[in-house]
């Protein structure tokens, strides 16, 4: 089946095209973020503009044609309202006119989902770190199959932290890049460490982080910051693998970028003899390749509904959301 | 020294002292963590969960008797009886420990994780066990935390003789209003808010 998936939860448009589980393209523009973060509405607009040609752009490099999609999926949440719905509108239109089915996609789920497969993950505790969430979820058979969240950010996501702090500090708000590349030869400095079970949170650590500003240096700071919150995730991640027995870890979303995380959690993966897995980071950021393959995985097992029934939800949470093999 | 147990953070080991059976947990080092971090979160743990076990044993709390403090290590006596989680429970079990979490909560500790799997049934009765996850305060929150687990890991009927036994205590009443009040707000309802 080939099918393509629109993604434009946040600052990225991607589309992607999938064919019986294999990705033929993988296509995306990004909004840069300025000074102030997000406005939605600017976002959205900047999506409607570029939606177009980032699509024609995946199908010229998958070698097919519009008349050769046999399905879409598209983003349903969770994100930015007026993001959403861009993908939204061009997967419905497209739908109909093409007369082919239309899923729509949680993407925290399309997120874990692309690593699984990419990674050879059968039923790993998948740490999943962007932006706006940070979960530790495992896959859950009943009442169906699902992902179960076993711990996740009391207040922001960890992305969100590093990009707020970032900004703060006066470099360029980069996803959280340019806090890595700024940790180099840092040295530690004491933060507040909030691990509460299998839950973590990180607002008392920006807060605390951000009125050092003046007084320390900053490769110092971004240095903590990084191996304070990666710590916690870590540690949670650790405690929730000892407590599923699972025998496999997987790092996911937008942060799973990050090298050192990556490593810290490799190391958390060795220690208890398990296997580690990381997605190339194409399908880390924001990408709609990631959708049309959970897209394409619910029309194949028969997943039906009419472009009527297909809405957005800002907060779609990943527990919330079928899986289907 | 014979590993006896192993969680996240700390393994448990066996050994002898003055002929007293001896039980050792040890926070052992994390690779993935920096060396500096690790030994301050291993020592300051170490130290809250000694703190808390002498000042619960100082008001009569039965809780594993302390030997000593090391900077990763807690040496405590070692307990002879089987965990509660593996024995047959009965409501007399559950009066005496919604009798002894009052007194707990009293003493401003939350266990952190009161199930059967931390209760430890000996020949004088009933032990708490396990205070790594143990805070000192006067949270209501923290506190009907320590019910709510509780109440996910027995059935129904038990913990209707725990939340009896437990009601007894002073000040009881607001905290079994707040865990009500967390049922209904639900785990991740709650969260979701913040999470976008």
């Amino acid at each position: 089946m080939i099918v393509l998936g629109l993604e434009s939860s946040a600052h990225t448009f991607g589309a992607g095209v999938v064919k019986n589980g294999r990705v033929l393209a993988n296509e995306k523009s990004m909004y840069r973020i300025g000074s102030g973060g997000m406005i939605p509405a600017k976002v959205a607009r900047f999506h409607a503009e570029n939606a177009r040609f980032v699509i024609e752009k995946a199908l010229e490099s998958s070698g097919l044609g519009f008349v050769d999609i046999e399905g879409i999926g598209y983003t349903k949440g969770p994100g930015l309202g007026p993001c959403l719905q861009v993908a939204q509108l061009y997967a419905k239109t497209m739908a109909r006119r093409l007369k082919v089915g239309i899923a729509p996609v949680n993407h925290c789920v399309a997120h874990i989902e692309i690593t699984r497969h990419t990674e050879g993950l059968r039923d790993p505790v998948m740490l999943y770190v962007s932006g706006g969430n940070s979960q530790i979820l495992k896959l859950v058979e009943t009442p169906y199959l699902h992902y179960r969240v076993i711990g996740e950010t009391l207040d922001i996501g960890v992305g969100n932290m590093l990009d707020a702090f970032a900004r703060k500090m006066g470099l360029d708000p980069a996803w959280g890049s340019s806090v890595e590349r700024c940790a180099d030869k840092g040295r530690y400095i004491k933060l507040p460490y909030n691990v509460k079970g299998m839950d973590f949170s990180f607002t008392g650590l920006l807060t605390k982080a951000s009125g050092l500003i003046e007084h320390k240096e900053s490769n110092d700071l971004c240095f903590s910051l990084q191996e304070t919150s990666f710590s916690m995730l870590c540690e949670a991640t650790e405690r929730a693998l000892m407590l599923t027995k699972s025998r496999e870890i997987g790092l996911c979303g937008g942060v799973a970028q990050n090298k050192r995380l990556a490593d810290m959690l490799r190391a958390v993966a060795e220690e208890h003899n398990a296997r580690f897995g990381c997605a190339p980071n194409e399908f880390n950021a924001d990408n709609g390749a990631m959708i049309a393959y959970v897209a394409e995985k619910m029309l194949a097992s028969g997943f039906s509904i009419g472009p009527e029934g297909c809405d957005v939800k800002q907060r779609y949470r990943s527990n919330e959301a079928r899986v289907f093999r | 020294m014979r590993l006896i147990g192993e969680g996240a953070e700390a393994r448990i080991y066996a050994g002898t002292i003055l002929g007293f059976g001896m039980a050792i947990k040890t926070r052992h080092r994390k690779n993935y963590r920096i060396e500096i971090l690790d030994s301050e979160l291993r020592r300051l743990r170490t130290r809250n969960e000694a703190r808390i076990m002498l000042r619960l044993a100082g008001s009569g709390i039965r809780v594993p008797r302390l030997f000593a403090v090391g900077r990763f290590s807690i040496y405590m006596e070692m307990l002879d009886g089987i965990l509660l989680r593996d024995a047959d429970i009965y409501a007399s079990h559950m009066h005496s420990a919604g009798v002894m979490l009052g007194r707990m909560h009293s003493q401003n500790v939350a266990h952190g994780d009161f199930t059967p799997a931390n209760l430890m049934l000996c020949g004088r009765g009933l032990y708490a066990i396990d205070f790594g996850l143990s805070m000192m305060g006067n949270s209501t929150e923290e506190k009907a935390i320590d019910l709510l687990l509780m109440k996910r890991a027995v059935d129904p009927k038990l913990y209707k003789s725990f939340i009896k036994a437990y009601s007894g205590s002073a000040g009881a009443a607001d905290i079994i209003k707040r865990s009500e009040e967390m049922e209904r707000r639900g785990r991740y309802q709650v969260r979701t808010l913040a999470a976008v």
